[in-house]
């Protein structure tokens, strides 16, 4: 058949539904058929299942004329999804496509809630389409045969690859797919991503390192640029608006007419305890809400999500407090209207909330922003300017991470075996591990062999077995069935599971949190008041209480710094200072604030740097204000600190924000040396963060992760996991043990450049010190605190860098006795 | 601040040691607490690998220990071995054949490997131990009557200085008449203990000992 005929079939279908296909989703299809590979940029709820699922189809009619007849045995496409719960409706969208065009193409899923049973049939017989995550789609790569399972696939299509790319699934997906490009020499490879600042490097982080003439590729965009409002909540108070916090409830009163005036509203927070405290507040003064309020977080057990997420689009509700859960996913149709309750820190991540409100064709889509304190308001005017200026983030994506390779490379030895010299060329053509050498390879081989570099004759060290005809093979099968357990690279806290004592499962909730209750405490979780019963195993039985509780459920992490296009907006719309009383309306409204400012200090043009001082019964305050996310600044702070101490003895206590940080010490000091000095160069950079940070530390806890993917510790058997405390202590013990004596450990010092990468961004950080060098330093000493240094200096999340020596500052330290 | 530190026991001068080790010089000899051998091996039987240098440490430190006090008699307090023997119990004949230390071993939770092994090594095994008036158990025991030492606990203070400054060592920890010693083995964790006022504690901090409450 020909490529028209075929192409006919499928505009016949979609006219037969009453619709006419984008020309992105032609584009497409065509650029399928001729054999290419790519990566379509397309929001969600735009057609982009039937973009490619299309051209599959009819690329099986092809090869099979009579497919109204007989049936071609063995997987066609396999489909990736970062989110089980996106899978149903791809699947219910795909398969309504194979059975109207008479195919008798099957669609199945296969995630970690599929039964065993369930599996089974599809290891018997493969659906044509398999819709599944990086995660099982590696426990596939871990069972016999595969390359026999995968021998038909023709295509792999990675949905919402934007959310893989920036993270260690993204670096596994790389690795099964360089194994596919092997095993099935047909195969195309496409993704499907939002939009992002770096798609061309998205689309050769999927190809990996193959030539244009090898896999001709195509980036296709769809061409629907959202249209977004943004209206800000502004107090009609201003003066007592505080100038800190992050909860935002003063302004609870100015969202009740929103959530009347519109259908069904989402109120978009940014933790899961800030969820959880908005819900209940929500509640507690406007009861004639219950029933129409619901909550939506990770937490929540499934049943519960699944029934909201009904319930919306059912229209019997009419607001959801949820987190990033809700962030992704189906559509919902009902919602008119979105509240973001804080900054969201991220343009793309504002974009894609404000994204789910489905609005009349042509009208643009309403969010509305919440400021938790005065100069979040900034930060709206700054989001404003964005979504006209179409601003977007990167993701990057990760280099080198040998824990996700080491957990690779026993995958496969736990299935058939692998022949390095067969492997090693194809992971050196991914793009995470481009610049992976012999020797570092040959590291990783060592390692899942011998557990060490020496060529001690001796070991009792058991994993990975070389057999006589050089193939690498698991063969005990405890060790098999343990890593079959543990892949997969998202390592969480320890849950404990939140049940009634009378039965009926509630949620789940870090143990670190109920850790430390007793039977008798109250606390609030999934919007009621619980009373912990008892612990039992990794289970908590509560029941409900009628005390109130201020102890609302709280949880690790979840703070994001601010990305580097909005710091770089935020800048922009502060300095341009002069004209604040002309700015935008939230700029206006916090004149008040920059008057104050002005009272003690001034507001920084584009070409300033200011660095204010002052004392207080605390101590002495130096707070400086680059502007550049939280990450940048405990960076930027722990080397200026550093540098300090390398002029005169002191100590610091240091905190920080996204606006800025400051150093806190005992004694006051002459800030003139910064400049005498020149503190702020860029020169120097990686030493003095390397001793200046407490990056040991830092590393410690990033090798947690490390450690679990790399299988060196085990998180334990489904129903018995091991507690994170135990877990975090086994890989301390790790750590410090590989710091002691085997500092060269690949794990160890990916664990360090994870850190300087990552955590304290040092790409970021060197052009922020740039960029200060180039600035007018401004130093204002003050009376007392202003409102900018205000939120900093009131954050009790602290840390200390110090010039004295370990014994000195013991000797000043107080041992902390029984309270 | 130095390598070693002497403070008061019941009585008794006893020489506190960076490595862990607790000398006491009326009775020459060294009281060491919790070296979990074979641990490292353990592990890595069970495929993590932890670096076989860490196993050769604890030996060495147990050199150290004894060429600084020139004795040849130890006290085991207690988890000298981690689990069942392996390569490491060998290692650990060997070293024994070689220093031919006067030994002792008061049993703790963690040894579970045949007395007899032990005896072939001439090491002597007991439930509790006595040092003239001391008491040395494994467990620490609340004893009003008896000054006691023991191990099993894995002691750590925190400290915390201005600014939230803070920090964690392992130490000698005496509460009355108790006196429970810290970890010697190289891969060992340890367990914050919050003293009272009246408690005693000498920290290992980078190699050096240090008295950081002493009651007068």
């Amino acid at each position: 058949m020909k490529r028209e005929e075929l192409l006919n079939i499928a505009q016949g279908w979609f006219e037969g539904r009453g619709w006419n296909p984008f020309p992105f989703q032609k584009q497409t299809w065509n650029a399928y058929l001729q054999g290419k590979h790519g990566l379509l940029n397309a929001p969600t709820g735009s057609g982009k299942t039937y973009a490619l699922w299309t051209p599959i189809v009819l690329s099986y009619i092809k090869s099979n004329p009579e497919y109204k007849t007989k049936h071609k045995k063995g997987i066609k496409a396999l489909w990736i999804t970062p989110l089980r719960a996106l899978s149903v409706e791809i699947q219910q969208a795909a398969q309504r496509m194979a059975d109207e065009l008479e195919t008798g193409l099957t669609v199945g899923i296969r995630t970690g809630d599929t039964t065993q049973a369930e599996r089974a049939k599809q290891k018997r017989s493969m659906p044509d389409l398999l819709i599944t995550t990086p995660e099982s789609l590696m426990l596939l790569l871990a069972s016999k045969d595969y390359p026999k399972l995968f021998k038909t696939l023709e295509a792999v299509v990675v949905d919402e690859w934007h959310e893989l790319l920036g993270s260690k699934r993204g670096v596994q997906m790389e690795l099964a797919l360089s194994r596919f490009k092997t095993v099935c020499p047909k195969l195309r490879i496409w993704g499907i991503s939002a939009t992002i600042g770096n798609l061309d490097q998205a689309m050769d982080v999927l190809m990996g390192d193959s030539t244009e003439q090898e896999k001709p590729r195509v980036l296709i965009r769809a061409k629907r640029k959202p249209k977004v409002k943004v209206k800000s909540i502004i107090p009609k108070k201003m003066e007592t608006f505080p100038w800190r916090g992050h909860l935002g409830l003063h302004l609870l009163e100015e969202i009740i007419p929103i959530i009347e005036a519109s259908k069904t509203t989402i109120i978009f927070t940014n933790t899961r305890g800030q969820c959880e405290i908005w819900f209940q507040k929500i509640l507690e003064k406007h009861p004639e809400l219950a029933g129409e309020l619901a909550m939506h977080h990770g937490s929540i057990n499934k049943e519960t999500r699944l029934w909201v997420e009904q319930a919306i689009r059912n229209e019997s509700l009419k607001a959801v407090v949820a987190t990033s859960s809700l962030d992704l996913g189906v559509d919902f149709a009902p919602v008119e209207t979105i509240i973001q309750i804080g900054g969201p820190k991220g343009v793309a991540k504002f974009l894609q909330r404000a994204g789910r409100s489905n609005h009349r064709p042509g009208e643009p889509s309403l969010i509305y922003f919440l400021p938790t304190h005065a100069l979040e308001l900034v930060e709206a005017s700054a989001l404003k300017r964005a979504v006209t200026e179409s601003v977007m983030e990167d993701r990057t994506p990760f280099l080198l991470c040998f824990d996700v390779l080491i957990q690779y490379l026993v995958t496969l030895a736990v299935s058939d075996g692998f022949k390095p010299e067969e492997i090693f060329p194809e992971v050196q053509r991914t793009f995470c591990f481009q610049g992976l050498t012999e020797e570092q390879w040959q590291w990783c081989l060592n390692f899942i062999t011998k557990g060490s570099q020496s060529l001690e004759s001796y070991n009792e060290y058991r994993k990975v077995l070389i057999q006589e005809d050089g193939l690498f093979k698991v063969t005990d099968r405890r060790i098999a069935m343990m890593h079959r357990l543990s892949i997969g690279t998202i390592v969480s806290d320890a849950m404990l599971l939140v049940k009634y004592v009378s039965g009926g499962f509630i949620g789940t909730v870090e143990e670190w949190f109920l850790g430390k209750m007793k039977p008798g405490d109250t606390f609030v979780f999934a919007g009621r008041t619980l009373e912990l019963v008892r612990l039992r195993n990794m289970t908590a039985q509560v029941r409900k209480s009628k005390k109130r509780s201020s102890n609302v459920v709280s949880f690790m992490g979840g703070r994001l710094p601010l990305s580097s296009q909005m710091s770089q907006l935020l800048r922009e719309e502060l300095q341009s200072s002069s004209a604040y009383k002309s700015q935008t309306r939230e700029l206006r409204a916090l004149s008040h604030i920059f008057e104050r400012q002005l009272q003690e200090s001034i507001v920084p043009a584009s070409y300033e740097f200011l660095i204010e001082s002052f004392e207080t019964r605390e101590g002495f305050h130096v707070v400086f204000y680059p502007f550049e996310g939280r990450f940048v600044h405990e960076a930027l702070s722990h080397i200026l600190a550093y540098r300090i101490s390398l002029l005169i003895p002191i100590s610091f206590s240091l905190a920080y924000n996204d606006y800025g940080f400051e150093l806190l010490s005992d004694q006051v000091w002459d800030v003139q040396l910064i400049f005498d000095n020149e503190l702020f160069t860029p020169e120097y950079l990686l030493q003095d963060l390397e001793k200046s940070i407490n990056a040991t530390e830092m590393a410690s806890r990033k090798f947690r992760d490390i450690a679990v993917i790399s299988g060196l510790v085990f998180q334990g058997y489904p129903n018995k996991t091991v507690k994170t405390k135990h877990l975090q202590s086994n890989s301390r013990l790790l750590f410090k043990v590989f710091k002691d004596f085997e500092p060269d450990n690949l794990l160890l010092q990916q664990a360090y450049r994870e850190t300087f990468e990552h955590e304290l961004e040092e790409g970021r950080l060197r052009i922020a010190l740039e960029r200060i060098c180039n600035q007018d330093m401004v130093w204002r000493p003050c009376e007392k605190p202003t409102p900018f240094s205000f939120p900093i200096i009131t954050d009790r999340l602290r840390e200390k860098m110090s010039s004295e020596k370990l014994s000195d500052r013991i000797k000043r330290m107080r041992v902390q006795y029984e309270a | 601040m130095t390598k070693t530190l002497t403070f008061n026991f019941g009585g008794l001068d006893c020489v506190g040691h960076a490595s862990g080790a607790l000398f006491v010089p009326d009775y020459d000899c060294l009281l060491i607490a919790d070296v979990h051998l074979g641990k490292v091996s353990h592990f890595r039987k069970h495929g993590a690998a932890v670096p076989t240098a860490a196993i050769r440490s604890n030996f060495d430190r147990l050199d150290i220990a004894m060429e600084d006090f020139k004795t040849d008699r130890i006290y085991f307090l207690g988890d000298l071995f981690h689990s069942h023997t392996n390569k490491e119990w060998d290692y650990f004949a060997g070293w024994m054949e070689e220093r031919k230390p006067k030994t002792t071993l008061v049993l703790g939770n963690h040894d579970i490997i045949p007395l007899s092994r032990y005896d072939a090594l001439g090491i002597t095994t007991c439930e509790t131990g006595t040092l003239g008036d001391l008491k040395l158990t494994h467990i620490p025991e609340e004893n009003p009557e008896q000054f006691t030492i023991s191990g099993h606990i894995h002691p750590g203070v925190r400290l915390r200085g201005v600014g939230r400054q803070s920090i964690s060592l392992p130490c000698f920890f005496i509460s009355g008449k108790q006196m429970i010693l810290p970890a010697f083995g190289s891969f060992t964790g340890k367990h914050v203990l919050r003293p009272g006022s009246d408690d005693r504690i000498y920290a290992i901090a980078d190699g050096e000992l240090m008295a950081l409450h002493e009651t007068p």
